[in-house]
């Protein structure tokens, strides 16, 4: 599902180079749900963003859902993210000023699925996360945990073959992480979504099919 | 896209409530100024109906205790003289009111009956030859009214259309006003006041209809050839003070009457426009500082929106059509009150031109805030997910 190459991201200023990620190869069959785990700036979110289309490697090339990515533009990563991949964040990125299911829709908006059709599916994603009774509310009206789950629903409406998920249960108490990772997981095993985890958690990692160590920009294990 | 929009700016409706009342003083404030400008224009451009250029004014004063006939000698005596001076191509006696100086108006009615509100204006036989008058038909006052049974008249246009829409000539009709009096011709225009004057019915009436010892007709207006206007008012002003014996003879430029005549609606527009401009430019200045911050603050939710499929183009439309979206919200508010003026007719401009301030104040709006947004929105646009969603 996912092929990496040798890929290598580095940040330049007029004085330093900042090496992120090192030539690193890596595969993600589909189906598989797999954690990364490393210190701070190790470059975990560097990857991430990577297999995500929202940052592009400095060399090395990549395969996505089958596609080869290099040589898209911006206006086909635009699409392609949205029909393919899910993202869920830490700080969940909620948009306060629309309620739960108009947040839900959102992936659907630019796909231009008709409003309808757009309602349902967001209904139907948010029923799957257990939050169907909140719809009509605002996200400033959830708890952390619900708000997670609006973006676990927001991740799936589009039923998208990746999720990238960046420290999803980094900002929840343990219970309410359990309850995310619970979601995850049953995404994965009845869905068959592939799902890519950042994560700090070791207990969280361990639920998952695999985990891959990054250190200083490098696969460790 | 729209749905969603319109649910996100009403979600967000007390953030944009001042910014819609902005939009809605500034439409308010422009539409007056175009519907007093539109209005004003039409007037400007419809034809004053006379020369003015190379003519000037002069009052005179005759001696008293004339009697009719000495007094219309001395006025003949004045004319005559003043037409051989070098550069005078021909001058006419007018009454008390001179164009663009004073009114005077009469109430009268037509042979019917009907009532009728006119404009007065005493001019004698040389006058349309003087100011190049057009008629719409009939003649002018010649020298054969003198014996005629009734008191001659000459009309406007806009009198035989306002009063006798209908009718196809009015030459030899009946007109009473300070008894009868008969139509020999029509003006085609005659709009004398300024150019932003109305041009409203309007009766001509011969200098000779007036007991000349009561109303001494000491007014003239002298057409100079081309660029002698200057050249003519000192060898007047020597013949004219030596005929009468009096030195208080004034002459002046009726171009420059003209100017005077036209400020009292120039100066308030030039203020009006001066003041819509600064607003518009405080406008601009705001929507402009409105979204920069508004931009700054959604710097997630724009990196979110690339993140699940947004193209650049779709985020510059976005934000574009966010304040549109506000704009139409202050518009229709707007028109809705803008309607009242010509619906209530509050005033007596004529009601196209509130349309008209309507149209160009929406206008003018729309297009300072789509250019306005425009750039804060290409700016949101070029912000990259990856450094934005991680900012938090």
């Amino acid at each position: 599902m996912i092929e990496l190459k040798n890929i290598s991201k580095s940040y330049r200023t007029d004085t330093i180079e900042t090496l992120a990620l090192q030539h690193m190869t890596m595969s993600v069959p589909s189906g598989e749900f797999l954690s990364i785990m490393g210190p701070s700036g190790c470059g975990k979110s560097t990857l991430l963003n990577i297999m995500g289309l929202i940052d592009e490697p400095t060399e090395g090339t990549m395969t996505l859902a089958g596609k080869e990515i290099a040589g898209y533009n911006g206006a086909q990563m635009a699409r392609f993210r949205n029909e393919q991949l899910g993202f869920i964040f830490q700080s969940f990125h909620l948009i306060n000023d629309l309620s739960v299911v108009d947040n839900v829709e959102l992936p659907l908006l630019y796909r231009k699925v008709g409003g309808k059709e757009r309602r349902r599916l967001a209904l139907e994603a948010l029923a799957r996360v257990g939050l169907s009774n909140r719809a009509k509310h605002f996200p400033n009206q959830l708890s952390g945990g619900q708000k997670q789950r609006v973006a676990i629903a927001r991740a799936i409406v589009g039923r998208p073959n990746i999720i990238l998920a960046d420290e999803p249960t980094g900002n929840l108490d343990s219970q309410m992480g359990d309850e995310i990772m619970e979601i995850l997981l049953k995404l994965n095993s009845e869905i068959g979504t592939t799902i890519v985890m950042v994560t700090h958690d070791e207990r969280m990692a361990k639920k998952t099919h695999r985990l891959v160590r990054l250190s200083d920009g490098e696969r460790v294990s | 896209m729209i749905t969603h929009l319109v649910r996100l700016m009403w979600n967000k409706r007390r953030a944009n409530a001042l910014i819609l009342l902005e939009i809605l003083l500034a439409f308010l404030v422009l539409f007056g100024v175009y519907a007093f400008g539109f209005y004003n224009l039409d007037r400007f451009s419809s034809p004053l109906g006379f020369s003015y250029e190379n003519s000037v004014g002069l009052r005179l004063n005759l001696p008293e205790d004339m009697d009719s006939a000495s007094t219309v000698s001395m006025q003949k005596r004045i004319r005559d003289e003043i037409l051989l001076v070098s550069g005078v191509e021909q001058a006419t006696f007018i009454g008390s009111i001179n164009p663009f100086s004073g009114n005077m108006y009469f109430n009268g009615n037509d042979d019917n009956g009907y009532e009728l509100r006119t404009q007065g204006f005493f001019a004698d036989e040389h006058f349309a030859e003087t100011m190049n008058l057009e008629l719409r038909e009939g003649r002018w006052f010649d020298e054969t009214d003198v014996t005629s049974k009734y008191i001659p008249v000459l009309v406007n246009g806009a009198l035989m259309d306002e009063f006798y829409p209908a009718a196809n000539s009015l030459v030899d009709s009946i007109l009473i006003i300070e008894g009868e009096k008969k139509i020999i011709g029509v003006v085609e225009n005659f709009k004398y006041r300024s150019n932003f004057s109305e041009n409203a019915p309007l009766t001509f009436f011969p200098t000779r209809s007036r007991d000349v010892t009561k109303y001494p007709f000491q007014m003239m207006i002298i057409r100079a050839s081309s660029g002698r206007t200057a050249a003519i008012e000192e060898p007047i002003y020597n013949l004219v003070r030596d005929i009468t014996k009096n030195t208080d003879v004034v002459i002046w430029n009726m171009a420059d009457d003209r100017i005077k005549a036209n400020k009292p609606v120039v100066v308030p527009l030039v203020v009006l426009t001066l003041i819509s401009t600064f607003l518009l430019i405080n406008i601009a200045l705001g929507l402009f500082g409105v979204l920069f911050t508004q931009i700054n603050r959604r710097r997630a939710e724009i990196g979110l929106r690339k993140a699940m499929g947004a193209t650049p183009a779709q985020i510059t439309t976005q934000f574009v059509l966010e304040v549109l979206l506000v704009a139409t919200a202050a518009l229709l508010l707007g028109v809705f009150f803008a309607v009242q003026v010509p619906i209530l007719e509050l005033t007596s401009i004529p009601a196209k031109f509130f349309y008209f301030g309507i149209v160009a104040a929406i206008i003018t709006i729309l297009l300072i805030v789509f250019l306005c947004a425009s750039i804060p929105s290409r700016q949101a646009a070029g912000l990259q997910p990856a450094d934005v969603l991680h900012e938090d």
